[in-house]
């Protein structure tokens, strides 16, 4: 945990109660300033990339190679009035955004940053703790569109539920498979165990489908049906805005990091590599994870509901399935 | 079960909506009941003002009849001024407007296909064909000063003459057109499975919708029916190039996306024979600026992108027109829109409507 690192850091120098707090507003600064840069830079590396794609240049005026232009417009966002219609449900319309990027960021947290010792928290079942999470947020996003009093928004609600229902189902499937293949639910037990032979290796359909899956759980395009801007135009988020919609905007980034970092620590060995230091090979995995997903965003299309169901029902849930008995078999052997 | 299900107001202000068409749609769980076209939001009276006009000074309102088709409108009402006049006009200026036409082909097109990816959930096909179209556009530009609403065309003929090494530029920014559209489209798009799963088997209109309704074009060359003006009723110098009726069988959305990706394919074809053949010699222009047309009636059609378009021009001998009527193509296509929204789904819904190709501009006049 990053906190007892600082603690043992400090020691030295503070006597014990200093140190304690010390320690607890050090770490506190350092989530925030990872909360909070984490989201906006990758806002930029997703506008710069996704302008590549499309032949243009994206942001170029604010800063260097428009590096700046996030935080202005986060700047931007914090500036705005608050639009609220008046047939709201004001309790849960002002807390939804609240929640639903705490939720975010306490993904993130549970997350390692490239080492066993940096993670804000460490929980021994910690990987469950995420699916936790993961399945929470459709109920949020129901109350969210409920609240709202909003034709579009419901229609979007009832999709999102729809969708993470499905393929969350096909999401804890996948854990199970780690949890027996790595023998663990703690994500820094999985990865020491991958320390030879990744689990893509052992799992490879397993890791197909959590990546499927996992796109759509937190609603990425190409499966962000529930907020598909052509046709609900934002869906559940429609009357949201100013740093209300920041705040999705920002849970989003955040839900991506946390994607691709569990990608890559489930099943392409987190920090083992050779040759160079394991923090740079897992940032190294991450990031490709990371373009990857995102230019899936940029390439295609989205798909209809149904049929975005029938394949979480016909084809992901079964595969991994039949993954999971592959292992079963395996370990029994 | 049974259940009261949602009234929706799709539009004016929609994104996927191409325009200010609203749709009420009655939807029932995930499913279309019935829809209502509503249009009428961007009706300035275009017919009407062609009676205040004087025949040339209608041209700039023309253009934004089809803001995407700009000069096929504007050729058509030349060419139906020239004959309520009995007019011959040079053989150079016909085949520089059935180049022009074509180009708008073309572009109008393009922006078909990339309004359709849009709907689909892809932003970056909407931007790679708005850079196609850019590179036409700048031919446009060079060619008439002007890009969206040109004004190239008046009666008699046209403003300036091709420009020096048109030619050339045109012929490279088509086959820079032509490679997209069989590579990078392909890939993006018709032969993309997540996008045949989206656009093949839904929106089907059959031959009996088409001909009830009057739909035309490309819309009804996705149903097996083979008909184009360009060949039936050969207009400019349409008999003199060699080029075939595109058709597709399925009458689908995804047969109505082909139809467009292989005129455009098509359109290339004739542009570049008709560059090859084009006459020397200068476009006159041979009809005064301000001048009366004797009385009578006049009909005129031609094969816009969207379909049919004609207009039928009452005049009296005076300066400026007695009535004009317009046929516009989209307008025939919403009302068989209904029609084929019924019993699709939402997500659908949209997709549909985008393959009909409606352009608001000509649907309200």
């Amino acid at each position: 945990m990053i906190f007892n690192e600082i603690y043992s850091m400090l020691a030295y120098y503070l006597p014990p109660k200093a140190n304690l707090i010390a320690s607890a507003l050090a770490t506190f600064v350092l989530i925030l300033i990872v909360l909070i840069a984490t989201p906006i830079i990758l806002g930029w590396v997703d506008r710069k990339f996704s302008a590549r794609i499309q032949s243009r240049y994206g942001p170029i005026y604010v800063g260097k190679f428009g590096l700046l232009q996030n935080f202005a417009d986060v700047i931007k966002l914090m500036g705005k009035n608050f639009v609220t219609n008046q047939y709201v449900d004001r309790f849960s319309y002002n807390l939804i955004p609240i929640l639903s990027s705490a939720l975010s960021f306490l993904l993130i947290a549970l997350l390692p940053f490239g080492a066993p010792s940096l993670t804000f928290i460490s929980l021994p079942y910690n990987l469950l703790f995420i699916y936790i999470l993961l399945a929470f947020s459709p109920l949020l996003i129901i109350i969210a569109s409920w609240g709202e009093n909003n034709k579009f928004a419901v229609l979007g609600g009832f999709r999102s539920a729809a969708q993470i229902t499905t393929y969350e189902l096909a999401l804890i499937v996948t854990f199970i498979s780690i949890g027996i293949v790595n023998g663990s639910y703690d994500i820094i037990n999985v990865i020491a165990s991958q320390s030879l032979i990744w689990n893509i290796i052992y799992l490879p359909l397993t890791a197909v489908v959590f990546f499927i899956g996992s796109i759509a759980v937190i609603e990425r395009a190409p499966f962000d049906l529930p907020e598909s801007s052509q046709e609900l135009q934002a869906g559940w988020r429609i009357e949201y805005s100013g740093l209300k919609y920041g705040l999705f905007m920002i849970g989003d980034y955040v839900k991506l990091l946390a994607v691709s970092i569990l990608f890559v620590s489930l099943f392409l060995g987190g920090w083992s590599g050779a040759f160079l230091p394991g923090i740079i090979w897992f940032w190294i995995k991450t990031v490709v994870a990371l373009m990857f997903l995102m230019s899936l965003r940029w390439s295609l299309g989205r798909p209809r509901i149904d049929q975005l169901l029938s394949i979480g029902w016909k084809w992901l849930l079964p595969l991994s399935v039949i993954n999971l008995i592959i292992v079963e078999v395996m370990m029994l052997i | 079960m049974e259940g009261r299900g949602i009234e929706l107001n799709i539009g004016p202000v929609h994104p996927a909506t191409h325009g200010v068409l609203k749709l009420v749609a009655d939807i029932e769980g995930d499913t279309v009941k019935n829809a209502k076209v509503e249009i009428g939001f961007l009706h300035r009276g275009k017919e009407k003002i062609a009676e205040l006009r004087y025949f040339n000074s209608y041209f700039p309102i023309v253009d934004k009849l089809d803001y995407v088709g700009a000069l096929n409108w504007e050729i058509l009402w030349a060419s139906t001024v020239e004959k309520a006049m009995n007019l011959e006009i040079n053989d150079r200026v016909k085949y520089i407007r059935a180049v022009m036409a074509e180009i708008q082909r073309i572009m109008s097109h393009l922006v078909y296909i990339g309004s359709f990816g849009q709907d689909l959930g892809n932003l970056t096909f909407f931007i790679w064909a708005l850079r196609e179209r850019e590179l036409l556009m700048d031919i446009v530009e060079e060619i008439s000063g002007g890009r969206l609403a040109p004004m190239y065309n008046r009666v008699g003929g046209v403003f300036y003459d091709f420009t020096d090494g048109i030619a050339d530029k045109i012929n490279t920014a088509l086959s820079k057109i032509e490679e997209k559209v069989k590579k990078e489209y392909r890939a993006m798009t018709y032969e993309n499975s997540l996008f045949i799963m989206r656009s093949k088997g839904i929106g089907i209109m059959g031959q009996k919708v088409i001909k009830e309704n009057g739909v035309t074009g490309p819309n009804m060359r996705a149903s097996g029916i083979k008909r184009d003006l360009r060949k039936d009723e050969p207009y400019l110098v349409y008999d003199k190039v060699d080029f075939e009726i595109i058709t597709e069988n399925d009458s689908d959305v995804y047969a109505r996306f082909m139809v467009r990706v292989r005129e455009i394919l098509e359109s290339i074809k004739i542009i570049r024979q008709l560059l090859k053949d084009m006459p020397k010699g200068d476009a006159k222009i041979s009809a005064p600026w301000i001048m009366k047309v004797p009385a009578g009636y006049t009909l005129v059609r031609h094969e816009m992108s969207k379909g049919e378009g004609a207009m039928f021009l009452v005049t009296d001998g005076g300066l400026k027109p007695y009535r004009l009527k317009i046929r516009s193509p989209s307008f025939y296509s919403l009302q068989a829109l209904p029609l084929v929204l019924e019993g699709c789904k939402v997500a659908d819904a949209f997709v549909i409507t985008a393959s009909m190709d409606p352009v608001m501009g000509e649907v309200d006049r």
